[in-house]
């Protein structure tokens, strides 16, 4: 069973690796898919029979710990009970149809080892999740998943549409990222180990925990839900589904029609026992889901277009899910997961016939809806037609024609004051920040010295700094390289406060920075080397298209910025994490700035990866080369 | 066809909005909602100029390439498809001195891998775009969303379930409605900058608007053009309604000036709201010269020369190929026609260049069978309302207006029990969000698991219940085709034809064809009609002459009318005898998966049965044949199976769910035809060729062939043309690949969910064409012809313009004329070369992977 396990998450990154180094032939490409998705099949249909046979147990398997340091450890932990045994179970049926599907689908495309390459990186994030021991494993499936699906929305990058809405589902998959990592770092710290989810009911059974962290469980089940909605779009961020269906129609079929979308369920039927163990948190959970089915399905009602429609649909029926786990209906939700994810899948993938139907079959055969009298429905259902004022039909439709307004609520509250205060700090002169940066640093290096100021203030005021370097990145838009450094600025000031913090931990630090530095550094040689020849201030909103013409530093900025951004394959990741609980363990507020530096400095990464390497290379991306 | 010449505004003294905006818009695409899909020619406006002119203009408006890259060309080149003397003609062609031309021929093999992309243009490059850049704004992306949702949520024919406009409104109405009657503002039309706006008229708010956002009289029309050409499919599709409000079905009342006001206000609602302390207008750019202005220079034509000569080298090549096959046939032709008898079953097909390779493949089968080829409609022209349609349809070609409704009805009524009962198969289209959609996804969401599983892994293995196009009409149903009153109904259509218009419609088209004797006791009608699923695009792969419909309903037609006595009577009259034993048969092919479905044959009396089962027995073999060499283009087919897997394949492509090429279409079409079978019977076209048959000894005054020119310049031209710049553009011009694409309204489709409406062939249907205008060759004197255009003003433009390229060929000598400025010049051939030979079609074709030149057929026996 172990080595099942392994399996089902070792094979998806292995064939994602094949195909990185292997060649562009299609037929290579599909037979690799071809072997390795039926080789994942197979294995997760003996781990589920495995795991009926042996009676259905809730199964953990520690593999190896990757990182110990006093107490703390971060295991390679798998889990498995009912609920992944029902995800696994629709990944493997779901992803088996989707290869053979795209397999001729994609015939020919442009972008078709890419295509393959993201769609098995999208499914070893998935099974990391849906197998995840710990919510520090959980986080790292999550970042995989959240990427995988960045690239996929961005799949047709000469149309400035896609990548625009990819890094919109970014922006708020980054926000609700907040949310895990401060989770994991509050159950750090209330469980002191890393919390095992195995272990999670045994704990609650114990009154005694509760009662003695509430407002830490409280803290924690808002920070779960906060996760949970964004990525499954539920109130109030159901806005970005719909714009996210850019990519090829089996990939949003795949992602936001069956498995990704219900990532945010699976997380919450992890994490049961810690928020549904109060009333509170189940409330706001059930209010989640209201809001969602009344926005929603208002929405729904003026989609003019196929995809919106069943993307509305499908939240909708999510929004269900939350209602159905606030009142503690598990298995009905696990059903309900799965009718959902296998009808919307099935729906988007013959949404194109939607014409042929309507126009060929449906007039004739179906009295609910006919096409000649279409002008004659009014726009509302009959019953409330007439009772209803204009003025309350009016506002009813103009709400349902902005989706609830929810997009620019979203923006207002979140976006525009951060870039407002960028703008504010990138206004500012040039000298006046150069002190700022100079107030920091001259006690640092007495700190480094020997000389023991104030640390703890000291801290606070790096941690400002820190904010404050990451909100300006977050505002600049004229000079990529400037975004580049100011990010990596933010960074290593966050390692100088948590040393200043905790000056024991000096190897944890290291750790960290040896994640960031070379990503740093090799982000800032290929930035200069792609600008060398262009005057980007000109013409700062052009996408740059250098994916096409420059694919070679494409690709190592794209690294670079995984890198930066602590994705889950430098030691960076870890070391996020460590500087998280080391340095609040002393100072919990810590937590909050270092959060939102992460994720405001992710957004501003993914911005400049965004205008040089995506759109359509034009005859004057080649003259200003040089030619 | 407006001609665009350019008038400067300032003339007329001030700016007058009306004449504007008809200057601007007769630009747009011209591509209406996707229920009907008419191939036209999408440089349509720009028809007045010649051809490399006009594409050159049209390169500087919209951003597009007008050829391949360089290395396309010499890749043919060194491949041996360009000859030489292909390359010299061309030269010659360009009128330029003998040694420019050798300066030209020099330059042409130069690497060059950038000069082939888009020029600078108004769409991209414009007033609009430096004052954006300017103003750091992304107007686009804030602006378009909101638009393109008041667009499609007006103007869409049924996907949402509310609808916006009430009463027959007009769109302004609705936009004020919802401004001025709501509680929630209508985003952006409440900022104070617009608010007071909204009680002007239209014309008060454009110019109010373009006063701030411009604040010069002389640069409206630019901005108002590079307002719509940013995104030209929503322009475009608003234009078609205004001027034809018959192409939707539900009707909607909208203008361009509506739209233009709406998205103005919204415009300069946002950029206020974004610089509340003022912003500077397009007139106040420091580099306002230094941009692309819309003035005569900019319309000025600038052909690039090598890519024209490479071009023009390509064409020739390819159209001698034709031509010498023609010229080397003529003895061997000659020699058949000694030699012929009557033949014992004729069939009838449709021109289109799909039928060019089942004709010949059904000859090869069986050499008794003659083939014609008319205009697919069969010169029926009808609405037609099948049993399972929800409205009537247009079967006839879209320049011509049909009077005629004809209905099909079945024999025997039966209990319509199903009409409104919840049709489970079916449920997956309305996607129920709410309580309806719990209970649903709960109870048969699963069913969905095995229901995707079998058709992804099983695609042709059906399941139970789901129709394919060939089955669409059983057996039991009959057209109602006799009109029996004369009244009209509500829509002004007469239900049916009376004898004498039946009478007209099959004289006319037998005399078109020259099939006005020796008719053999069978002769077999068939339409053609392509079924796939999962694609919003189909009605570009049905018949052409018929909208964009399957031609079925015109062959039934067609036959009925024929074998009536009372019409075989008035035809007698009128010169055409058709023998009491000749039976006609209504047949349609179906194009994607090569299959034949035969109707009203029940209805047909005392029917030659041997010869019935002869031709369904030589017509499957044909079929089969058909297949495999289809499949010689589909990378995933099998290539080594024989014909029966071959079948197999195609047959699949056309019912799987994830196959975004259910056939290639008119890929590489590049020939049309016009003259006796004589001519191309012998040929290997490699299903190039448009095919239409005409006897040129009928016709010394050219009143047939201008009737059926009338059809082949939009129907052929226009697929041809659509096809060649969809390739050569395909983001611009075309409609990029499919499978992003989201169905908007029944409009159209956009990529994702805000998008705009993408027009043109979607990259699926065009990436093996070779993008070369038709080459029409008539078998008739060149003063024949011209008399036969000269009745044709309307269409002038087509050949004069060189839009799609002529030929002559005299009907017993075969000396050939070409076509050109206006002229016909002799066609001079190089003699040393003759047209490559092979024994049958299979010998041809297999081993090949791309086209295949003309080849002459000498017969299994030598």
């Amino acid at each position: 069973m172990n080595q099942l396990l392994l399996a089902c998450q070792i094979l998806p990154l292995a064939a994602l690796l094949i195909i990185m180094i292997g060649g562009r032939s299609e037929q290579g490409i599909t037979t690799i898919s071809y072997w390795f998705s039926h080789a994942m099949g197979i294995s997760i249909f003996l781990l589920l029979s495995v795991w009926a046979l042996s009676g259905f147990p809730h199964y953990e398997y520690r593999w190896f710990t990757l990182y110990q340091q006093d107490d703390y450890s971060f295991p390679v932990l798998f889990y498995l009970d009912k609920v992944s045994a029902a995800y696994l179970f629709c990944v493997w049926t779901i992803f088996a149809i989707i290869v053979k599907y795209c397999r001729v689908y994609l015939h020919r495309e442009s972008g078709y080892k890419r295509f393959f390459q993201t769609i098995f990186g999208f499914v070893f994030g998935l099974n990391l999740i849906v197998l995840s021991g710990n919510i520090d494993m959980l986080f790292a499936g999550w970042e995989i998943v959240g990427i995988s699906s960045f690239l996929l929305i961005a799949f047709y990058r000469h149309r400035a549409q896609p990548i625009r809405n990819a890094l919109r589902a970014y922006t708020i998959y980054r926000f609700c990222d907040v949310g895990l990592l401060l989770g994991a770092w509050m159950s750090h710290l209330l469980f002191h180990e890393s919390s095992h989810f195995s272990e999670l009911h045994g704990l609650f059974e114990n009154p005694e925990v509760l009662q003695n962290n509430y407002p830490a469980i409280f803290m924690l089940s808002w920070l779960i839900i906060l996760a949970a909605s964004g990525k499954s779009a539920q109130f109030p961020f159901c806005f970005w589904l719909p714009r996210a269906m850019e990519g090829p129609t089996p990939s949003s079929a795949i992602f936001y029609g069956a498995l990704s979308i219900h990532l945010g369920v699976f997380l919450l039927l992890r994490m049961l026992p810690i928020w549904s163990s109060e009333f509170l948190p189940r409330l706001v959970v059930f209010v989640i889901g209201l809001c969602t089915v009344v926005v929603g399905s208002v929405s729904e009602k003026t989609q003019s277009n196929i995809k919106g429609q069943i993307a509305y649909a499908s939240i909708v029926q999510v929004g269900f899910m939350f209602m159905e786990l606030s009142l503690g209906l598990e298995s009905l939700v696990l059903l309900h997961f799965m009718g959902n994810a296998f009808l919307r899948c099935y729906q988007l993938l013959v949404s194109p016939s939607i014409v042929t139907h309507l126009l060929r079959l449906e007039g004739a055969v179906d009295g609910d809806f006919n096409i000649i009298n279409a002008g004659k429905m009014g726009f509302l259902p009959t019953t409330i037609r007439d009772t209803l004022p204009e003025v309350l039909q009016n506002t009813l439709y103009v709400f349902a024609l902005q989706e609830g307004n929810l997009e620019r609520l979203v923006k207002k509250l979140l976006w525009e004051p951060l870039k407002r205060l960028g703008g504010r700090i990138n206004g500012m002169r040039f000298v006046f920040r150069r002190w700022m940066l100079a107030a920091v640093a001259v006690p640092a290096l007495l700190a480094l010295a020997g000389v023991d100021p104030a640390r703890d203030l000291l801290a606070l005021l790096v941690s400002v700094v820190m904010v404050m370097a990451a909100v300006s990145a977050f505002a600049q838009k004229h000079d990529p390289i400037k975004v580049w450094n100011v990010v990596a600025l933010s960074s290593f000031l966050a390692a100088v406060a948590v040393w200043l913090m905790n000056p024991e931990f000096k190897i944890d630090i290291v750790l960290f920075l040896s994640g960031i530095m070379p990503a740093w550094m090799l982000g800032h040689w290929v930035l200069e080397k792609m600008l060398e020849r262009e005057d980007f201030a000109a013409t700062p909103f052009v996408f740059r298209a250098m994916a096409e013409t420059r694919p070679r530093l494409a690709l190592l900025l794209f690294l670079s910025f995984l890198g930066l951004v602590g994705f889950p394959i430098t030691p960076a990741f870890l070391g996020e994490d460590l500087l998280l609980t080391l340095a609040s363990d002393r100072h919990p507020w810590f937590a909050l700035p270092i959060t939102i530096t992460f994720v405001l400095n992710g957004v501003a990464a993914a911005r400049v990866f965004l205008r040089l390497c995506m759109g359509r290379p034009t005859e004057i991306s080649y003259v200003e080369e040089g030619k | 066809m407006i001609s665009q010449t350019f008038k400067p505004d300032q003339t007329s003294g001030g700016f007058d909005l009306d004449a504007s905006i008809d200057f601007v818009s007769n630009w747009l695409p011209i591509q209406g909602p996707i229920k009907d899909f008419v191939h036209h020619n999408i440089l349509h406006a720009f028809q007045h100029l010649p051809f490399h002119d006009g594409l050159a203009v049209a390169g500087k408006l919209f951003g597009a390439r007008s050829y391949l890259p360089m290395d396309d060309y010499q890749a043919l080149y060194r491949q041996g498809r360009i000859k030489d003397f292909a390359l010299d003609w061309a030269l010659r062609q360009t009128g330029c001195d003998p040694e420019r031309q050798q300066a030209i021929r020099a330059t042409l093999f130069e690497s060059d891998k950038h000069s082939h992309f888009p020029p600078l243009s108004l769409a991209n490059h414009g007033l609009r775009n430096a004052w954006l850049t300017r103003l750091e704004i992304d107007l686009n992306a804030l602006v378009h969303p909101i638009i393109f949702r008041l667009l499609s949520s007006f103007l869409d024919q049924g996907i949402s379930r509310w609808t916006m406009p009430r009463n027959g409104e007009r769109f302004w109405e609705s936009v004020l409605r919802l401004t001025q009657n709501s509680l929630l503002p209508l985003y952006p039309f409440h900022e104070p900058a617009v608010a007071g706006m909204l009680k002007d008229s239209l014309d008060d708010i454009i110019v109010k608007c373009l006063q701030k956002i411009v604040g010069d009289e002389r640069h409206y029309r630019q901005y108002l053009l590079e307002l719509l050409l940013s995104h030209p499919g929503w322009s475009g599709m608003v234009r078609v309604i205004e001027q034809n409000p018959q192409s939707l079905l539900v009707k909607r009342a909208i203008s361009i000036k509506e739209l233009l006001a709406v998205e103005l206000m919204c415009e300069l609602a946002i950029v206020s709201h974004r610089r509340p302390a003022g912003f500077p207008a397009i007139a106040d750019l420091p580099d306002l010269d230094s941009l692309q202005l819309l003035d005569e220079k900019l319309l000025q034509p600038k052909v690039p020369l090598k890519f024209r000569v490479w071009h023009e080298a390509m064409e020739w090549a390819l159209y001698t190929e034709l031509l010498m096959a023609i010229r080397d046939d003529r003895d061997a032709a000659a020699e058949r026609a000694r030699a012929g008898g009557r033949p014992a079953m004729q069939g009838l097909f449709c021109i289109d260049d799909r039928e060019c390779s089942i004709r010949r493949n059904l000859e090869e089968v069986n050499p008794g069978i003659e083939t014609f080829g008319a205009a697919g409609f069969f010169g029926v022209d009808f609405f037609y309302k099948g049993l399972d349609d929800a409205y009537p349809v247009a079967q006839c070609p879209v320049v011509i207006t049909p009077r005629h409704l004809v209905l099909e009805s079945r024999d025997e009524p039966q209990a319509d029990n199903q009409g409104r009962k919840l049709d489970f198969d079916k449920m997956h289209y309305t996607s129920h969000s709410m309580f309806r959609g719990w209970l649903y996804t709960q109870t048969l969401g699963l069913g969905y698991a095995v229901r995707m599983a079998w058709e992804v892994f099983r695609p042709t293995g059906k399941l139970p219940n789901i129709r394919t196009l060939s089955e669409i009409s059983d057996a039991h149903t009959h057209l109602h085709l006799l009109r029996e009153s004369d009244e009209p109904n509500a829509d002004g259509h007469l239900l049916g034809f009376s004898l004498e218009e039946m009478a007209d419609r099959v004289g006319g088209l037998l005399r078109n064809i020259g099939l006005t004797d020796y008719f053999a006791p069978l002769v077999v009608v068939v339409a053609h009609g392509s079924s796939s699923v999962n694609n919003p695009h189909f009605a570009a792969y049905d018949c052409g002459a018929c909208s964009g419909k399957p031609g079925a309903p015109n062959a039934r037609a067609f036959a009925s009318m024929a074998n009536h006595p009372g019409v075989r009577g008035i035809l007698r009259e009128r010169g055409i005898d058709i023998p009491d034993a000749t039976c006609f048969l209504a047949a349609m092919h179906n194009t994607s998966c090569d299959e034949i479905v035969y109707f009203d044959e029940h209805d047909l009396v005392n029917p030659p049965l041997p010869l019935l089962q002869r031709f369904k027995a030589d017509i499957e073999t044909a079929l089969e044949r058909n297949a495999h060499e289809r499949c010689r283009w589909f990378e995933l087919a099998p290539q080594s199976g024989g014909h029966a897997a071959s079948h197999q394949h195609v047959k699949s492509r056309a019912s799987s769910i994830f196959e975004p090429r259910p056939e290639y279409d008119h890929s590489n079409n590049l020939y049309c035809i016009v003259g006796r079978r004589d001519l191309s019977r012998n040929l290997f076209m490699d299903r190039r060729s448009f095919l239409h048959s005409y006897q040129p000894d009928t016709d010394p005054h050219g009143e047939i062939l201008s009737r059926i020119l009338a059809a082949i310049f939009p129907v052929c031209g226009g697929i041809s043309l659509q096809y060649m710049f969809s390739r050569l553009d395909n983001s611009v011009y075309g409609s990029g690949t499919k499978l992003p694409h989201n169905v908007i309204g029944l409009l159209g489709v956009a990529n994702g969910v805000e998008g705009d409406l993408r027009t043109g062939l979607t990259q699926q249907m065009i990436e093996v064409h070779e993008p070369a205008r038709l080459l029409l060759v008539i078998e008739q004197a060149p003063a024949v012809i011209d008399q036969a255009i000269a009745r044709l003003p309307g269409l002038k433009d087509w050949p004069e313009n060189e839009w799609v390229r002529m030929a002559a060929c005299l009907p017993e000598t075969r000396d050939m004329f070409l076509y050109a400025g206006g002229g016909w010049l002799p066609v001079e051939l190089p003699a040393d070369l003759a047209s490559p030979r092979g024994a049958d079609s299979q010998h041809i074709y297999t081993g090949r992977d791309r086209t295949i030149p003309v080849h002459r057929l000498t017969g299994s026996m030598s």
